[in-house]
């Protein structure tokens, strides 16, 4: 199954990403080795967030910019409300990319 | 509808609203030809608030705010705006889209911009009986309400499109000039009193 590289760009993907080059570096991994960790990396975040992940966020604010292109959706929010079960927190700017999941399927 | 015949701040030219109301223009329809090809996906990423899906439909589809309006931009060039509450409007509209699109670097002109169609709509504030209004007016009328709850009139001159509902709600379409919205309502109204519902 083909995966999004999209969360390479979290902290988890960065970090695993700046210890991947050291090994690299240091001669303690192939680069072959650490190409294949993060292809699992992306797995693992997909099969995660679908099967272990139950909290759900709502996000509310004011849609400064939407864009649909190459089936991606991408929006910025000024003033957003992130909402979850016990607490929220607002946010002036934040960016979501969303990608379709079917596509990976097909 | 706050800016209808009375209501308004502005008395109503009687001479040309013998009825004492003014439709209300609620979307404008117009067309334009920028005159250059365009590379619709480049468009999309560079521009905001675009959507392109080749495969659901051949065009960008971006808004603005100001005027709050829609364009469907075509890879050859042509443009449609809909949305604006007004003529100038709509012609303003379409001018910032086509700046938009220059802006993106394509050498877009403002070719043929025409007004395709114009919708307005009233309340004259008592209902009507339709089947009534259908049997007398056979010839211009369509009366399904299972299919749809209005009254489809279709006047020969101007040649323009009314939706009558038993309500007194009044939506008129297919002008191209605002004034043949006007004529189609002063034409209907007598129409519309003579079959007025009398509540029992």
């Amino acid at each position: 199954m083909a995966t999004f590289e999209l969360y390479r760009r979290s902290t988890i993907g960065m970090c695993l990403t700046e210890t991947l080059d050291e090994m690299v570096q240091s001669g303690t991994l192939s680069p072959e080795l650490a190409i294949q960790v993060l292809v699992q990396f992306d797995k693992s975040m997909t099969e995660a967030l679908e099967s272990q992940v139950k909290t759900k966020v709502s996000i509310k604010g004011h849609l400064h910019t939407y864009r649909f292109c190459d089936n991606v959706w991408t929006f910025i929010l000024q003033d957003a409300m992130f909402k979850s079960d016990d607490r929220q927190e607002n946010v002036s700017r934040v960016k979501i990319v969303a990608c379709d999941s079917k596509l990976l399927t097909q | 509808m706050a800016d209808q015949g009375t209501e308004g701040s502005q008395p109503v030219d009687l001479t040309k609203h013998p009825s004492g109301i003014v439709p209300t223009l609620q979307n404008i329809v117009s067309t334009v030809n920028l005159d250059c090809k365009l590379d619709l996906k480049a468009i999309a990423l560079q521009a905001r608030n675009a959507e392109y899906n080749p495969k659901r439909f051949a065009a960008v589809i971006m808004r603005i705010r100001e005027p709050k309006t829609t364009a469907l931009i075509f890879a050859s060039g042509k443009m449609v705006c809909t949305g604006a509450k007004s003529e100038h409007l709509s012609k303003l509209a379409a001018r910032k889209y086509a700046r938009i699109v220059q802006k993106l670097g394509f050498p877009a002109k403002f070719k043929d911009f025409k007004i395709q169609n114009i919708v307005g709509s009233c309340d004259v504030k008592f209902p009507i009986r339709l089947e009534g209004l259908a049997y007398s007016h056979s010839a211009f009328s369509s009366y399904e309400p299972e299919l749809f709850p209005g009254l489809i009139y279709r006047m020969k001159l101007p040649k323009i499109v009314l939706l009558i509902f038993v309500s007194g709600k009044i939506v008129i379409t297919g002008a191209k000039m605002r004034e043949e919205t006007y004529t189609a309502f002063e034409n209907i109204y007598p129409v519309l009193r003579e079959f007025r519902k009398v509540q029992q």
